[in-house]
């Protein structure tokens, strides 16, 4: 009782086939002596192969599961993986090389470039309706006057957004970066 | 920056031909965070460093068609610093080898009348806007990551708005010209920036 921490409480016939067992059931061991016979039974060769093919599904299904594992988890990543918008790209280098979207510049592409990653409030104007003309106070007195830039309208956002047409008039001074 | 050395050439002026060697990507809002994250670990390391700056550009339009153009860049949130005249020549034109945009480059610090003088020696101001952003550093080459935010009121850089959700990420050097090893090491780098960002040579003129 001592030796076991209380779980045999007498060491009697019952317990020793339990406790002292080394060889499998009777039955299992019928099995098993069964199986050997079978194997021993088959050519080499007939072995062999059947050994071959185990061995090749096997490896198919690892092959499988690990497949289905990968691609789930990139399918899964792949939806936010967009970490940049070449469009993007484009309307930033363009703004910070010659100014395409900013203050006095009518930008052709920026509104589509930009609405790519607008959130469902913002309206980007393709206006048709009223031409309005920016006061732009102190601005150096110089070639383009008014310019209704198109942009993208954060909701709630203060102040009046310039919205409508560009009026572009270019007079006899070019176009600067014309080439 | 610092003054130039001295050079063996006869003493004509000018200065040693500094080239900006310039790779441009960008990263969407969302993912920021994790581009910071990498250029933290990948750059050298020292205190993140931000700015805010407001850069105005100026254009001198002489009889040649193609007018002169000057960048004058001023610290918003640091004060005492001097303002940043910077000039850009032409992109290289050069070989497909160079990964970089090569383009000469004049800096120079000046002091805060700036506009006054360049208004003064007949620039017109064209545009402007306002960089906020960070900027990290590792040895030669810079990497600045800023939104560029529109300037609703010219002249007022209290009401501004982000011009796109994305944020510029450019990796530049400036470095004497001839040095096209640069430009290796800067498409190293940029490799390991992938594919977070893709930083490539942008021809300006293509976006015309």
């Amino acid at each position: 009782m001592r030796q076991t921490e209380g779980r045999v409480p007498v060491f009697s016939h019952e317990v020793v086939p339990d406790h002292l067992r080394t060889k499998p059931d009777p039955e299992v061991e019928e099995q098993e002596k069964q199986l050997i016979t079978d194997a021993a039974r088959i050519s080499p060769d007939a072995a062999q192969k059947q050994i071959q093919s185990l061995n090749k599904m096997c490896s198919n299904l690892l092959e499988k599961i690990s497949k289905e594992e990968r691609e789930s988890e990139s399918g899964g990543l792949r939806q936010n993986k967009q970490t940049f918008n070449p469009a993007d790209t484009n309307a930033l280098v363009a703004a910070v090389a010659f100014g395409k979207g900013l203050s006095n510049r009518r930008p052709p592409g920026s509104g589509a470039s930009v609405q790519s990653g607008q959130p469902g409030a913002g309206a980007i104007i393709a206006g048709a309706s009223g031409i309005q003309q920016v006061p732009m106070t102190g601005a150096p007195a110089q070639q383009q006057p008014m310019l209704a830039g198109v942009q993208m309208t954060p909701a709630g956002q203060p102040g009046k957004m310039p919205s409508g047409i560009k009026t572009n008039i270019k007079s006899a001074s070019m176009h600067p970066y014309q080439r | 920056m610092e003054a130039p050395p001295v050079t063996m050439m006869p003493v004509t002026g000018g200065t040693i031909n500094m080239m900006e060697y310039l790779l441009q990507g960008s990263v969407l809002d969302q993912s920021l965070e994790s581009l910071l994250h990498r250029l933290r670990g990948l750059c050298d390391n020292m205190e993140p460093e931000t700015f805010l700056d407001h850069e105005m550009v100026f254009l001198l339009k002489g009889q040649q068609a193609s007018p002169f153009v000057l960048r004058a860049r001023r610290s918003m949130d640091k004060t005492g610093m001097p303002w940043h005249l910077r000039y850009l020549g032409q992109p290289e034109i050069g070989d497909k080898n160079r990964h970089a945009l090569v383009r000469n480059c004049v800096d120079i610090a000046t002091s805060d009348n700036l506009t006054d003088f360049l208004v003064e020696m007949g620039f017109r101001m064209d545009h402007e806007f306002v960089a906020k952003g960070h900027v990290f550093r590792k040895g030669i080459m810079k990497i600045v990551v800023y939104k560029i935010f529109r300037i609703l009121m010219p002249g007022n850089t209290e009401s501004i708005e982000p011009l796109s959700l994305s944020y510029l990420v450019e990796l530049n050097v400036v470095a004497p010209a001839g040095q096209d090893v640069v430009s290796d090491d800067m498409r190293n780098f940029a490799e390991q920036l992938k594919p977070l960002v893709h930083l490539e040579k942008i021809d300006p003129k293509r976006l015309m």
